[in-house]
């Protein structure tokens, strides 16, 4: 009797869970413990302050009198013509859009708002920036939801 | 030298993977067995030893080192969740052996018509032979895993090889 059970046990000695369930479970770890990465606070951070220290310019409207002239203007005769310099406008270049929360609630409304930023912000979300410009400023746009809470951020650029 | 169970289950549980990868490679092995020496079924096996680990992750396993040894609490999980499985599911066809399994079968064949005669125990007595006989596990800690006392564990031991031998037909 004995020898038929230890015959069982030897045949079932190399027999283990299948390599699937170590993944399985070690995802399960993941989730479980998962720890904000460190830039991506810094990210947050440095927009959270942006967004306190220069507050949302209010848009300003003024009114403008117009007197009438008291001297008759005349037309020029022949307004010389000017050679006028055409310099194309800078145009602006964006980042895809980085998400900020990893569990926002559902986006209702938000608002976008420009900010500027240091680069080594950049480096939050992953994109690369050199050392000798981690302290250039940078312009970004800050997806702000419904709550207040920054959700998005793209980064801009101009290209000439 | 060699981290213990519980030093690993402390660093696992303040989110250090690789102590949990390896306590995981260190006790896994064990779990799968004795979930499928009881079960017969590679699935149920695959699904307890996933389950078993998973509610470590999760803490809604508290060990308590004073109650024993983690392996013996794994087994403890492993346990009740293979004895929920075997309520659902049909009863082992009772296994009557044949004349004289010796003679004619190989060694393969034996092995498997003694996981049969293994299966079809009542599950009270399975599952002492398969602790002690064969996951080598010790009386006493065969008795935690089990909850009862280490009596208990030795006549169900033996009321357990004694059903198998009559089923194998062969002499205790």
């Amino acid at each position: 009797m004995n020898e038929l059970l230890r015959a069982l046990a030897e045949n079932d000695r190399d027999r283990e869970t299948p390599a699937a369930v170590e993944l399985r479970l070690k995802a399960a770890f993941r989730k479980k413990y998962a720890r904000p990465k460190w830039p991506y606070f810094a990210t947050a951070a440095a927009i959270a302050i942006a967004l306190f220290l220069y507050p949302r310019p209010k848009p300003q409207t003024m009114e403008v009198a117009i007197a009438a002239p008291s001297v008759p203007v005349l037309p020029a005769a022949n307004p010389a013509p000017r050679k006028v310099l055409h310099r194309k406008p800078a145009r602006e270049v964006v980042t895809e859009f980085y998400p900020l929360m990893d569990d926002p609630p559902p986006f209702e409304r938000g608002e976008l708002l420009r900010v500027n930023l240091p680069a080594s912000a950049m480096r939050g979300v992953g994109l690369p920036v050199s050392e000798e410009h981690l302290d250039d400023v940078v312009q970004a746009d800050v997806l702000v939801g419904q709550e207040g809470l920054a959700r998005a951020i793209r980064f801009v650029g101009n290209r000439p | 030298m060699q981290q213990t169970d519980h030093e690993l289950l402390l660093q696992m549980l303040s989110g250090d993977e690789e102590a949990f990868t390896t306590l995981y490679r260190r006790r896994q092995g064990p779990v799968y067995r004795f979930a499928l020496q009881m079960t017969g079924n590679n699935m149920i096996a695959e699904d307890v030893t996933q389950e078993v680990f998973m509610a470590l992750i999760s803490k809604t396993a508290k060990y308590d080192p004073a109650r024993g040894t983690l392996a013996s609490f794994l087994y403890g999980i492993a346990r009740n969740m293979v004895l929920r499985r075997l309520e659902k599911t049909a009863e082992v066809e009772d296994y009557a052996g044949p004349e004289d399994i010796l003679d004619d079968l190989t060694r393969r064949e034996t092995i498997e018509q003694v996981r049969r005669a293994v299966l079809s125990l009542p599950p009270v007595y399975r599952e002492a032979v398969v602790l002690c006989d064969l996951q080598d596990t010790s009386y006493e800690a065969a008795a935690q895993v089990l909850d009862c006392p280490v009596g208990t564990v030795r006549s169900r031991l033996n009321r357990g090889r004694f059903m198998l031998a009559q089923k194998l037909a062969v002499k205790v």
